[in-house]
């Protein structure tokens, strides 16, 4: 089986290096990004098998990412994990109308139970 | 004399009475505003005065033939009801801003505090899970110290989220199909901990299997654990508590009973109120928020069921909580 690539969109610099650390020690090949401008580019150039996108973020936001990966034919199919704290329903229903697959509260979820989600949505696709 | 002294002890006393009824010194120390700018005190005042000016105004037009005279006054009355309503409409708009400022406060605060949360919790797992090769017993016990601390911090959090959205009237719940069986025998499971600290028994009660219901899976599962949590941790040695569940029509019960402490009886029209916490219940446990059981009931009214009680100190307490099979009302849209 091919090594999946995740791309992690998060602008907290300990969230991401923890998440990294811990998809990579679950097999994944992982690429970060900070702020939305770059997970765009890193999306088009690095053809991730999927996405966990953070909502607020700098340069622009999730919402932003979304589309501009929704509206590209070479980006469009790759599946997308909001992984966000924002917990109001309008945030997240704005979000899965654009296109996002599923979400995740982060801090209600443990590690383990993030993979276990992104496994999950890689399975389906 | 005397039928004269009894008449004014009899008025004063119904003054007290009328003036106990508005409660204006409570609802200054409520609103944390002067008793003089009370929006009950503003009220009668303006009642008062109307009346005053009405007599005054009947008094002068007896004297005086003239309808200038009458016109002016009459507008003066008016000049000074719009004055007082207006501060009166000003006063309580100000208390109604306060308290949005101070519900919007709590949810940007407990928001912020969630990305160092998720750090903490992210961190003490990948320590955990990845990293624990070569630690001591003691290093460990640390860690698990420091991660049992988080949990609660955590909890809190999350509950002063909860207590500003229901107040904000935002709290959102799901709608998803889920087995309530399920979720009591996993909450049982989660507290099992719990149970053996305090060495209480947990019995169970419940039928082989019930069709499954509509709801928030999550929220429900923070109600049933808060009752349960409850119930063990106000349960003295040799302690049992019960659990069971019984389908009727198209309802579905819970009920958690205990041989605890139980509430006493002048304080239980308090239960559900926000940060109420018995004074046993403090003595006994010096941990709690009292915000658990205020939550509780509004996340089961929202979902269309109901959560009620009985009592008694030295006794024990049942809670018990009710909800349709199918919700009432649709809420939220999302199937996940």
């Amino acid at each position: 089986m091919k090594t999946k690539k995740i791309l992690i969109v998060e602008d907290d610099s300990i969230l991401q290096k923890t998440l990294q650390e811990f998809l990579s020690t679950e097999g994944f090949e992982t690429t970060s990004a900070s702020d939305g401008e770059k997970a765009v580019e890193l999306a088009r150039s690095g053809k991730p098998d999927l996405i966990l996108l953070d909502i607020i973020l700098p340069k622009k936001d999730g919402y932003e990412v979304i589309k501009d990966l929704k509206s590209d034919q070479g980006t469009r199919s790759i599946p997308i994990i909001l992984l966000t704290n924002l917990g109001s329903m309008h945030d997240v229903e704005k979000a899965l109308n654009l296109g996002a697959t599923t979400y995740l509260v982060k801090a209600d979820y443990k590690l383990e139970e993030v993979v276990a989600k992104i496994k999950e949505v890689l399975s389906i696709n | 004399m005397l039928r004269r002294k009894s008449r004014i002890g009899k008025m004063k006393k119904e003054l007290a009475n009328i003036f106990g009824d508005l409660n204006i010194k409570k609802q200054a120390e409520d609103l944390g505003v002067s008793v003089w700018e009370t929006p009950s005190f503003l009220f009668i005042l303006m009642g008062m005065i109307i009346m005053v000016v009405m007599a005054v105004i009947y008094f002068i037009s007896r004297h005086y033939e003239s309808p200038e005279l009458l016109i002016v006054s009459e507008s003066l009355v008016v000049i000074f009801i719009f004055t007082v309503g207006n501060v009166i409409i000003r006063g309580v708009e100000n208390v109604a801003r306060i308290n949005k400022m101070k519900s919007e406060f709590v949810s940007i605060a407990s928001h912020q505090l969630k990305t160092p949360l998720t750090q903490l919790n992210w961190e003490i797992e990948l320590l955990l899970s990845r990293y624990a090769e070569g630690l001591t017993k003691k290093q460990l016990d640390i860690i698990k110290d420091v991660s049992h601390s988080h949990l609660r911090m955590a909890k809190l959090t999350n509950d002063l989220l909860d207590v500003a959205r229901i107040d904000q009237g935002k709290m959102v719940l799901l709608e998803e199909k889920f087995d309530l069986l399920k979720l009591v025998e996993d909450v049982i499971q989660s507290e099992k901990n719990l149970a053996e600290e305090h060495n209480v028994k947990v019995k169970v009660n419940i039928p082989a299997a019930l069709p499954e219901i509509k709801g928030d899976k999550r929220r429900t599962g923070v109600v049933v654990d808060n009752l349960l949590s409850n119930a063990i941790k106000y349960t003295d040695r040799q302690g049992e508590v019960e659990v069971s569940v019984e389908r009727k029509d198209a309802t579905v019960t819970a009920c958690i009973k205990d041989n605890g402490v139980g509430i006493p009886k002048y304080q239980q029209d308090q239960v559900f109120q926000k940060f109420f916490r018995s004074d046993n219940a403090a003595r006994y446990q010096e941990e709690g928020t009292g915000l658990g059981l205020y939550i509780a009931k509004n996340i089961i009214e929202q979902s269309g069921g109901k959560l009620w009680f009985q009592s008694e100190e030295n006794i024990g307490s049942t809670f018990c909580l009710s909800l349709p099979l199918e919700p009432t009302k649709a809420k939220g849209k999302f199937k996940i």
